[in-house]
């Protein structure tokens, strides 16, 4: 029962990994994208949440790009052209960010073997 | 003069540290009896440090401008309770307190510990005191809270507005109280190890110490969760920032620690699992204080910066682990574990340390990450929200099913899984229950199913588990408040809803759901700060609320701070806030809808409170 339940939840697991990286076609998208956003001016704060001169800038600008039809991607991809990855709070998946990516995930595997041959290798012999 | 007897009596318990080493370690090579100086010198210890805390709390009260401390936090006009609690509002201060808790917990720790062996209790103060020793003299060489300035100003520089707020003034001594509880538990299991002392009477002794941690750890997490959510106006409680982050991975290896040591404490085994949780526990309390107090994070909350102090920390923490190392190989030899089964509440146990390790090391990761990356590259990046939200939240399904099947399970080994037909229709009934909500929401069907529907099952079983005798009255309030937690958490963040809209003082605006009305703003002068009220109508199908958001204008130092108006319910929260555009007569009005906020205090509440249900049974 517990083994079929892990096999399930593995695999549901799985969809709703992919499923979070689809996006929600709606039309409060420069909110969203803003929350993504960090304001560079301000101490940790999104430009969604923030009401400075930059964070305002940013949303007009956003706004503008959306306007003439530029997707979500490519304006992610403008700002960071623009103003480096620190703008970004979802690091981009590069040799920069591969361990940061994987080394949780790895862990995570890791200690799953690590209670596997704990409780099914070292079972006492009856 | 006041300084002085603050200043004298850090250095008098300092040379105490030195006489209680001795006589700790003396007292575990050579005796029997515990030493009654020892006891007499810890108490004079805890004394003078309180005295020295009490001066630097008088020359608070008394705005003692000849003191640098006070002069760089506090202000005459401040409000008394606020120059009481700025003595710790700023690093000096702070560490000063985490001393005093220290030496405080040491004391107690030495006349409650009375049953166990005395070699145990000598050598565990012996543990105890270096990390005392190490906090006086960081606080003397990189912080001291004593510095004079001469001549002596006339007026202060003033404490940050945003932390002159109730919530905030408590928030740092019970997060204290549970950090510094940790270093209990971690001189107390280098002391087990040495004296071969690690058994299940042990376990039952840490498990006191672990709970009075977390208990403070997670109310003290709750109060600031609180305070960002009203005072920093942005309707959120969370945001993955590197404090929060910070004080959030003690609280993981806690709540590991918490279970793993009752399966010490009933099946003699996880031993070194066991110490090395409790070890890493203090560990991450002492980077969690050097992170944040050395001003490496970019964050909201750090407001000292100082990279030398971080290096001092850094140093003193290097020396802790290599202890703990060296001791940790030289004397574990543990029995063979027992045997454990597969299906039992022994590896369910194990399971929920290998999620809690998980969450811990996203977080560990996700926060130091880009430090190391910017040092040694030079690569900037953000880690922020939408990453911990993608490797934490996926794997929080399968941990909820699991966290409610566990409690169900036998502590040796379950003959039969008893299926029962109440469980499938309650998980049959969470499921539609879920798929109702997610549909009438129409985003991300199947994502959110799956993850209400854990939450909802979770909270189905925990209810019914009220019932259940096999259970401990702590176990069941904790579980059953963190399935509500868990589920308020997640549907509060599908059901939030925003607008924000830019108005002038009587202007009016229909957005699709309300329209909000600027009706008008007042100006008053109160204590400190200059007060301007804004009154704003936010109407809904005939439904109408008022609010007053307030905008505080503070002169010293120079800071605007926003207060929302909050009008709570229940089940759903509504509020206003506003803020200032620069250079023009305009508000920017942000009106929220925030779904189960009190009910998100009052679980996280009831999870202290099963804490506390937990202290109460005997040993």
């Amino acid at each position: 029962m517990i083994i079929k339940f892990l096999k399930i939840s593995f695999i549901v697991f799985f969809i709703t990994f992919f499923n979070l990286n689809n996006v929600s076609a709606n039309n409060q998208k420069v909110d969203e994208i803003s929350k993504n956003l960090r304001c560079l001016i301000c101490q940790g704060q999104s430009v969604y949440d923030s009401n400075s001169e930059f964070a305002l800038s940013v949303r007009a600008l956003i706004l503008n790009k959306l306007k003439a039809g530029n997707s979500e991607d490519e304006i992610y991809l403008f700002l960071k052209s623009k103003y480096g990855d620190w703008i970004v709070y979802e690091p981009e998946f590069n040799k920069y960010t591969l361990v940061l990516w994987l080394l949780p995930l790895f862990l995570f595997i890791f200690g799953g073997l690590l209670i596997v041959r704990k409780v099914f290798i070292n079972r006492p012999k009856k | 003069m006041i300084n002085l007897i603050g200043n004298y009596s850090l250095i008098f318990a300092l040379i105490i540290s030195l006489g209680t080493m001795f006589f700790s370690f003396k007292n575990f090579k050579y005796n029997n009896i515990l030493d009654f100086n020892l006891i007499v010198l810890v108490f004079l210890q805890f004394i003078l440090i309180f005295c020295s805390f009490c001066t630097l709390l008088l020359a608070f009260i008394n705005s003692d401008f000849s003191n640098l401390a006070v002069y760089n936090n506090s202000h005459t006009t401040k409000p008394l309770f606020y120059k009481i609690s700025g003595s710790w509002g700023n690093h000096e201060g702070s560490l000063l307190l985490w001393l005093l808790v220290l030496s405080l917990f040491s004391l107690i720790f030495l006349i409650q510990s009375k049953k166990l062996s005395v070699s145990f209790r000598s050598l565990s103060i012996f543990f105890q005191q270096i990390i005392i020793v190490g906090f006086i003299l960081f606080i003397f060489y990189t912080s001291n809270p004593f510095q004079l300035i001469i001549p002596t100003p006339n007026e202060g520089l003033g404490l940050n507005p945003i932390l002159q707020d109730p919530a905030l003034a408590i928030h740092p001594p019970i997060l204290y109280l549970g950090y510094v509880g940790s270093s209990i538990i971690f001189s107390s299991s280098l002391a087990a190890l040495v004296c071969k002392y690690t058994t299940n009477q042990w376990a039952r002794d840490i498990k006191k110490w672990t709970l009075i941690s977390w208990i403070f750890l997670t109310i003290g997490i709750m109060l600031g969760s609180i305070w960002a959510y009203y005072e920093l106006g942005w309707g959120g409680f969370w945001f993955w920032d590197p404090v929060e982050n910070v004080s959030l991975m003690p609280w993981f290896c806690l709540t590991a620690l918490l279970h793993c040591s009752s399966v010490l404490e009933k099946r003699s085994s996880l031993q070194s699992w066991t110490i090395i949780l409790a070890l890493c526990t203090f560990m991450l309390s002492m980077s969690g204080t050097f992170l944040v107090r050395s001003g490496i994070l970019n964050s909201i909350h750090t407001f000292a910066n100082d990279p030398e102090r971080g290096i001092f920390i850094l140093i003193f923490l290097s020396c802790l682990i290599l202890l703990s190392l060296i001791i940790y190989f030289k004397y574990n030899n543990f029995e063979k574990s027992n045997k454990s089964f597969f299906v039992s509440k022994e590896t369910a146990i194990v399971i929920n340390n290998w999620f809690m390790m998980y969450f811990l090391a996203v977080v560990l990761i996700g926060t130091i990450y880009p430090i190391f990356l910017e040092v040694i590259t030079k690569e900037k990046i953000s880690v922020g929200p939408p990453y911990f939200n993608q490797l934490i939240i996926p794997l929080l399904i399968p941990f909820l099913f699991i966290m409610s099947i566990g409690t169900k399970l036998d502590w040796i080994k379950n003959k039969e899984i008893n299926v029962r037909y109440k469980k499938i229709v309650l998980l049959i009934l969470s499921v539609l229950i879920s798929y109702l909500i997610a549909k009438h929401l129409n985003t991300k069907i199947l994502y959110s199913t799956v993850l209400i529907s854990a939450a909802l099952y979770l909270l189905f079983i925990s209810i019914l588990d009220l019932k259940n005798d096999k259970l401990k009255w702590s176990q069941k309030t904790s579980h059953l408040a963190f399935s509500i937690l868990i589920i308020s958490i997640i549907l509060n963040s599908i059901f939030s809803e925003e607008q924000s809209v830019n108005l002038k003082a009587g202007e009016e605006k229909k957005l699709s759901k309300y329209t909000i009305r600027f009706e008008k703003i007042s100006k008053s002068q109160i204590e400190n700060y200059t007060s301007l009220k804004a009154e704003i109508w936010v109407s809904q199908n005939n439904n109408e609320l008022i609010f007053y958001p307030e905008l505080r204008l503070y002169k010293v130092p120079e800071t605007i701070t926003s207060e929302a108006d909050i009008k709570t319910n229940l089940f759903n929260d509504n509020l206003v806030v506003v803020n200032y555009l620069k250079d023009t007569d305009y508000l920017n009005i942000r009106y929220q809808k925030k779904p189960f906020m009190l009910l998100i205090w009052i679980s996280a509440l009831m999870l202290a409170v099963g804490g506390i249900l937990g202290l109460r049974k005997k040993y």
